[in-house]
């Protein structure tokens, strides 16, 4: 696995990545079910819970993934 | 035959409905099929959709069945094989003190030898789609002690095999001592077998039901299961294993990811007949009778529980908030619980195991989902003692753990600039620290009196930051830590 990126089983749902964003103020982690939905875990505010845990399916990560390795949609 | 479609399709339906009104409120389904069929079933007064559940025997067996081969299938082999010696050290811990509890509780019950073993299984096993669906829905995935609870709940599973194999030889009413010992010897070898055939067979049963049409593959798939399960019923060991078994060698071959996807309707529509037959079983009469054993057996359970928790707590170096929650997750029992129920039932074991297990599985159902999410209060009364000598594993390796006791920070600005204490005697301090509960600023541990520390001993406020120019730190006097810097915070 890359630099900053560090990988988790989860046994009987997926993988979890946690991403490392350099900076102490932030945290995100991505869980890809074994059913292809992906789970963004989002961390930003003083607590141990996420403020943000965002549910996508395969087709929706899909897009977002596009886009954030800057692909430009037309439509 | 109208008469039965038309019962049958409303009870199927009226489960449904009721569950997801369950769902609604986030409690798990299971329950709630086993539910719809006490309800309209022939035992308890008022509408009766289905008069002979015997009727339906064989599509709840069929139900039985895929719920276990799907078990099999989506077993993750590698990921426990790859999950290291502490965990499997953690489960066994966990199985071992549930499955006695529920051994002593089988007989201080005084139902009978066999009846305590059913009981032990029925208690002692927890259900891996309540816990997972749980962990989802309480947004826990990224949490340092998920894997461990997943890592426990597919030991878990694995343990039920053993336990199967062990459970149909006892209950099929062998006469002496050598007769148990030979059907229990049978039994272990046709798991042996099977467990060969995954090894070295499983390209052979690939391609006795690989297709390129899911049609047939899914048709060649359920006849198999069935085949394998009636063989192994018909030898003395439970169909449950045989499917369990089968499952486990088709997740080897090639076709696994198909028949994963192909099989999941079908389970979830067979086991929720078998859970509502199983429902329509029971007495309601009977549920009555049996209410203080299952207060003592939820009771028992929340208890043990919370203890194999703090078991795995301790072994992973997990916090309070960890170990409060591998303990109140892994409460949720189901599927395996009525299936044992069934089990029991048809080996004409004592009737009352029916309503016993039927009240028991509800009720948890009920308290599971509250007590996982209200965790943090039993995080906050367990000792630091219990938990502290395995937190150089914190330090060591890096599971992501915080102080428990961040939600008592109630304010973390202050311009305050003297100890009071120390003006009121007329003594010097060195630095100010700053109590984050009530905002009372008393002086550090290098100033002649520690008013700080005395504080926290007065007040119990565990949380102080520096009020040093620049200077952002947290400590916490119960946990005896530096506080990270919450991920996250806003201020430079």
């Amino acid at each position: 696995m890359g630099k900053g990126i560090v990988s988790q089983d989860l046994p009987g749902i997926g993988t979890r990545y946690d991403v490392d964003l350099g900076s102490r103020s932030q945290r995100l982690s991505i869980v890809v079910r074994r059913d292809g939905v992906r789970d963004l875990y989002i961390f930003t505010s003083g607590s141990d819970d996420p403020v943000a845990v965002i549910e996508l399916t395969d087709e929706q990560a899909r897009k977002v993934g596009a886009l954030l390795v800057g692909t430009y949609f037309a439509d | 035959m109208h008469a039965e479609l038309l019962g049958f399709g409303a009870l199927v339906l009226v489960a449904g409905l009721l569950a997801r009104a369950g769902r609604r409120v986030n409690l798990p389904t299971v329950p709630f099929f086993m539910l719809a069929g006490i309800l309209l079933g022939p035992a308890t007064p008022g509408p009766v959709l289905i008069a002979h559940p015997e009727d339906l025997s064989l599509l709840a067996s069929l139900g039985l069945v895929l719920l276990l081969f799907h078990l099999g299938v989506e077993f993750p082999v590698q990921q426990v094989l790859g999950s290291g010696k502490r965990l499997f050290v953690a489960a066994g811990c966990y199985i071992a003190l549930n499955i006695s509890a529920g051994l002593a509780l089988g007989f201080a019950l005084g139902w009978g030898g066999h009846e305590a073993f059913v009981i032990a299984g029925a208690l002692g096993i927890s259900s891996s789609a309540i816990a997972t669906k749980l962990l989802i829905e309480l947004r826990r995935l990224a949490n340092a002690e998920t894997p461990v609870i997943l890592g426990i709940i597919v030991i878990e599973d694995l343990f039920l095999a053993l336990y199967l194999a062990l459970l149909s030889p006892i209950l099929s009413g062998a006469g002496s001592a050598g007769e148990l010992a030979l059907r229990i010897g049978i039994s272990f070898g046709y798991l042996v077998v099977l467990f060969a055939v995954a090894r070295y067979g499983a390209r052979l049963v690939a391609r006795v039901i690989d297709s390129r049409e899911d049609e047939l593959l899914a048709l060649l798939m359920v006849g198999l299961v069935l085949l394998v399960a009636g063989i192994s019923a018909e030898i003395g060991v439970s169909d449950a294993i045989g499917a369990l078994m089968i499952g486990l060698v088709v997740a080897r071959t090639t076709v696994r990811e198909r028949v994963e996807r192909l099989v999941l309707p079908l389970r979830d529509v067979f086991a929720a007949v078998f859970f509502v037959v199983f429902g329509l079983s029971i007495d309601v009469g009977e549920i009555g009778t049996v209410a203080l054993p299952v207060l003592a057996a939820v009771l028992l359970t929340i208890v043990i529980n919370v203890v194999a928790g703090l078991v795995a707590g301790r072994l992973f170096g997990l916090n309070q908030r960890g170990a409060a929650n591998v303990g109140l997750t892994v409460l949720g029992r189901g599927e395996f619980s009525l299936i044992l129920a069934t089990l029991a039932l048809t080996a004409g074991l004592d009737p009352r195991l029916g309503p016993f297990i039927a009240l028991y599985v509800l009720v948890l159902a009920v308290l599971s989902p509250l007590l996982a999410a209200n965790s943090r209060y039993l995080a906050r009364v367990i000792p630091d003692r219990i938990l502290h000598p395995g937190w150089r594993y914190v330090r060591e390796e890096t599971i992501s753990t915080a102080c428990t006791h961040l939600d008592r920070i109630q304010i973390t600005e202050s311009d305050a600039e003297e100890c009071p204490q120390c003006v009121a005697t007329g003594d010097d301090w060195v630095q100010l620290r700053m109590c984050l509960t009530c905002g009372a600023v008393r002086c550090c541990s290098d100033s002649p009196h520690n008013h700080a520390e005395e504080h926290f001993r007065q007040t119990g406020h565990p949380l102080i930051r520096s009020l040093e120019p620049g200077e952002e730190w947290r400590y916490c006097y119960v946990d005896a830590t530096l506080v990270r810097e919450p991920i996250g915070s806003t201020r430079p």
